[in-house]
């Protein structure tokens, strides 16, 4: 010790020079040193770190740009050549020939000789607007019950019965009794989709909840005194936000799914979404020539479903802070 | 056990009540009831008067009113002796409006108005229409009735109490002679030679109450029998389970010898003779065959019922499932990261997300191409055409399998307890088949119920997709076409098959991991 202070002083440098003196603070060594950790930062730090996530979210823009965008920049009339029977069901080929090429005619013509690119964006834009809105309502509304029902015994008894009730009332009969009652409307649907859609997403958060609930961090807590609300925004909720946005994309691509499979049964909107063109060119399934009308709009369904599910998933992975070592 | 098991069936019989409350509060309260008529021809045919009288008869009939005619009541008098026939005849003829009534007939439609509005009924009066001056409009005949809206529990009651019959030597109301239930080892169907035991009933509505043949399941009964509710427009007046399970397609004649002696080919089923009153005398094509009023018989034909097209594709489509999608499930998480797992994650990705509408009509083109028939023909003896339905049904589960076993696998792998038994020197094949897939397979075992039971229900899309005439769109159907005896009939059905499922998978989930008891006291 001895040999190593008096080698500083070798260099000339004094123990005033080398040292300091520094006051004792309560509050200062109460604070642990750590690297500054920014949740959402390293969010997307785990997420853009894999380069296929950057791919997806380019073909997520593409597929939102068609959906939203290009149905508001071209001027699209399902029935502009509703007269013309030459204008109806065209292979692209053909229909380059009979309209010039554009980007309207790549997919052909549809049953009234409207462009079938233009049509199948159409539909997805009121598809994926449906399912976005509903998700909305719904993830709100069953995240938020979901919290209050995992931490309420009270209210488990009463809502598990509900759920084991609502449950076996087919979703089908419900939704056709409000399109009947109502009008099949956008607003309708949405309505349709809600009514008891947030019920099984408050399910399956109450049981999130219970399990953490429970665990040995938060029985410690609590021992402590934390109040409830800081038990449920700082340790509950960062284990929750992972779930979410996964159970979100589940839930999108579900409504859009939903919306195909009753349109296919005559109880959709009366809007052309992709379910309804779906449903109306499926006599062209099988009538050679007509194929494009027919394999655009499920191509593009499933397209849309899947993009939107992958980037959901893998943004669902990266928000879970073990991941984030 | 068996008191939590008690306590189960309780709760889910009375959520499968609530069920059928529910599903009734909204199609006869919230449902235009003139809607049933939509797809009734009979209904077309009727006018002015008659046609509001035939609404509501058939709404009494499909449980909407409470309902009597003036002429009914004035019937009942008759029969309990307060009035006489003169009187009653001459009470009956109302006038063709209410000022026109004679007088002998103006106390008993005050005292019909009265009776009536005591008991919370409406009367309505529905003045004659006339075409003429002097000539009655057709369906114009003036008319007195009354009725009320039936309310919702004693429609729910009604719904419940017809739910089971029991057949009894009382059923019949007339007289058949000497009632009574008789025992024969030797059904006279067969010639009354070959061993075939029966119980054959006398004033009973089935004549044959238990007997066997043949068919699976060899020995059958009609003694006891769900009324699940009647249909409308479906199929019209029949019970929702003889649409289930009443045999499709051709008629299949066989040399039958009919009780009179008569042997001819013909495809009645003489096991199913039900009472008809009054079919026997007069009518020349029975008499030459029957010898009681047991004429009414169901019929052989060639194909399976709905339920029986349904539950074949489902269970055949179940066993497919597991035998491949558990291997797989169980493949893809050892593989895991690496090539495998990466394209079976691509496929639960594509079942997951993609419109389960859309990867059905990608089956059926890539069937199509490989050559095998894409729709369902009740006429042809190919299995072919079973395939295309059965792997549409299979490739989703098998995905939804993998999915939730990889999921489970990988979450046991990463355990403690693995590390544990691989520190104290277990076999990594040990520790897989000992350990990780014992403990991976107990949430995939709750399912198996859920899905055997679930192919009785059907699928809508594969079937409406394949064209196959089973059960899955029954339900839609019966939507569509405004059928609510149906609707409610069918919802019962679901609700049961849902709720029996869960109970049977937690009681296989308890048999199959002795850690999970539901004796003991809950958290």
């Amino acid at each position: 010790m001895d040999q190593e202070l008096r080698s500083f002083e070798q260099y000339g440098l004094s123990d005033e020079e080398l040292f300091s003196h520094v006051d004792h603070s309560a509050l200062e060594s109460e604070k642990i040193t750590a690297p500054r950790y920014s949740y959402w930062r390293s969010v997307f730090r785990v997420f853009f770190h894999k380069k296929v996530n950057i791919v997806i979210l380019c073909v997520l823009a593409v597929v939102l740009a068609f959906t939203y965008i290009y149905p508001a920049l071209i001027d699209y009339d399902p029935f502009a050549n509703l007269m013309d029977s030459t204008a109806k069901h065209l292979r692209p080929a053909q229909a380059f020939a009979r309209f010039g090429p554009s980007i309207h005619f790549i997919l052909g013509t549809g049953a009234a000789g409207q462009p079938t690119f233009d049509a199948v964006w159409n539909g997805a834009r009121i598809s994926l607007s449906l399912a976005l809105i509903c998700a909305a309502i719904n993830m709100t509304i069953g995240v938020l019950l979901g919290a209050v029902w995992g931490f309420s015994k009270k209210m488990d008894l009463i809502m598990t019965e509900v759920v084991n009730t609502i449950g076996n009332v087919p979703y089908t009969l419900l939704i056709a009794v409000l399109v009947l009652v109502l009008s099949p409307s956008f607003w309708t649907m949405v309505l349709a989709l809600t009514v008891t859609g947030w019920l099984f997403i408050a399910y399956f958060f109450r049981t999130q909840v219970i399990i953490i609930r429970d665990r040995e961090y938060n029985l410690a807590s609590r021992c402590l005194g934390t109040p409830i609300t800081r038990i449920a925004t700082k340790n509950i909720l960062p284990f929750m936000t992972s779930l979410i946005v996964t159970q979100l994309a589940i839930e999108i691509p579900s409504y859009i799914s939903y919306e195909v499979f009753l349109a296919f049964i005559g109880m959709g909107i009366s809007d052309m979404s992709l379910g309804r063109l779906i449903g109306a060119a499926q006599s062209a399934m099988l009538t050679p020539g007509w194929g494009f009308e027919f394999w655009s709009p499920v191509i593009v369904s499933a397209i849309v479903t899947i993009v939107l599910y992958v980037a959901g998933q893998n943004l669902g992975d990266a928000s879970d802070p073990r991941t984030h070592m | 056990m068996t008191k939590y098991l008690l306590r189960r069936i309780l709760h889910a019989a009375i959520s499968v009540c609530i069920v059928v409350l529910i599903v009734m509060v909204m199609i006869y309260s919230m449902l235009d009831r003139n809607q049933i008529f939509a797809s009734d021809p009979q209904f077309t045919k009727v006018s002015n008067n008659d046609k509001t009288l035939y609404k509501y008869r058939n709404w009494k009939d499909f449980g909407y009113v409470d309902y009597y005619t003036y002429t009914d009541w004035l019937q009942e008098l008759a029969a309990k002796g307060e009035i006489d026939e003169d009187t009653r005849k001459a009470a009956s003829a109302i006038g063709r409006t209410a000022e026109g009534d004679k007088d002998e007939v103006k106390p008993y439609v005050e005292r019909f108005t009265a009776e009536a509005e005591a008991n919370g009924y409406t009367v309505i009066r529905l003045d004659a229409i006339m075409q003429t001056k002097s000539k009655i409009a057709p369906g114009g005949q003036q008319k007195l009735f009354a009725t009320r809206d039936r309310p919702l529990y004693t429609r729910l009651l009604s719904y419940f109490g017809h739910l089971v019959t029991v057949d009894s030597i009382h059923s019949v109301t007339e007289d058949v002679g000497e009632r009574g239930i008789s025992f024969t080892l030797h059904d006279p169907l067969y010639g009354g030679e070959k061993f075939s035991p029966a119980i054959i009933g006398n004033g009973t509505l089935h004549k044959y109450l238990l007997y066997c043949d043949g068919k699976f399941p060899y020995v059958h009964q009609n003694l006891v029998s769900i009324n699940l509710g009647k249909s409308y427009s479906i199929n019209k007046n029949i019970e929702v389970t003889t649409t289930m399970t009443k045999a499709q397609g051709s008629f299949v004649n066989t040399l039958v010898t009919y009780p009179t002696g008569l042997t001819e080919m013909s495809a009645d089923d003489l096991h199913s003779a039900i009472y008809q009153s009054g079919s026997l005398e007069g009518n020349v094509l029975n008499e030459a065959r029957f010898t009681d009023n047991y004429t009414n018989v169901l019929t052989n034909k060639s194909g399976m019922s709905r339920w029986g097209y349904s539950f074949t594709i489902g269970i055949i489509s179940v066993f497919l499932a597991y035998l491949i999608g558990v291997p797989m499930g169980i493949w893809v998480a050892l593989k895991k990261d690496k090539l495998v797992d990466k394209i079976g994650t691509a496929y639960i990705v594509f079942i997951m997300a993609v419109p389960s509408l859309s990867y059905i009509l990608i089956f059926k083109a890539l069937g199509n191409m490989a050559g095998l028939p894409t729709t369902f023909d009740m006429e042809s003896k190919s299995k072919l055409m079973f395939v295309l339905p059965v792997v549409s049904l299979a490739l989703p589960s098998i995905g939804g399998l993998m999915r939730w076993l990889r999921r489970y696998m990988i979450d046991q792998m990463n355990a403690d307890y693995v590390k544990f038994a691989r520190s104290g020197g277990l076999s990594e094949g040990e520790i897989f088949s000992r350990h990780i897939l014992k403990n991976a397979a107990i949430p995939i075992v709750h399912g198996i119920p859920g899905a055997l039971l679930g192919s009785l229900v059907g699928a809508f899309i594969t079937e409406r997709v394949y064209v196959v005439p089973g059960i899955g769109g029954l339900l839609i159907n019966a939507i569509g076409a405004y059928d609510n005896g149906v609707i409610v009939g069918v919802t019962l059905f679901y609700a049961t098959i849902t709720v029996v499922s869960m109970i049977l998978g937690d009681v296989l989930m308890s048999l199959v991991d002795p850690r999970i008891s539901f004796t003991a006291k809950a958290r």
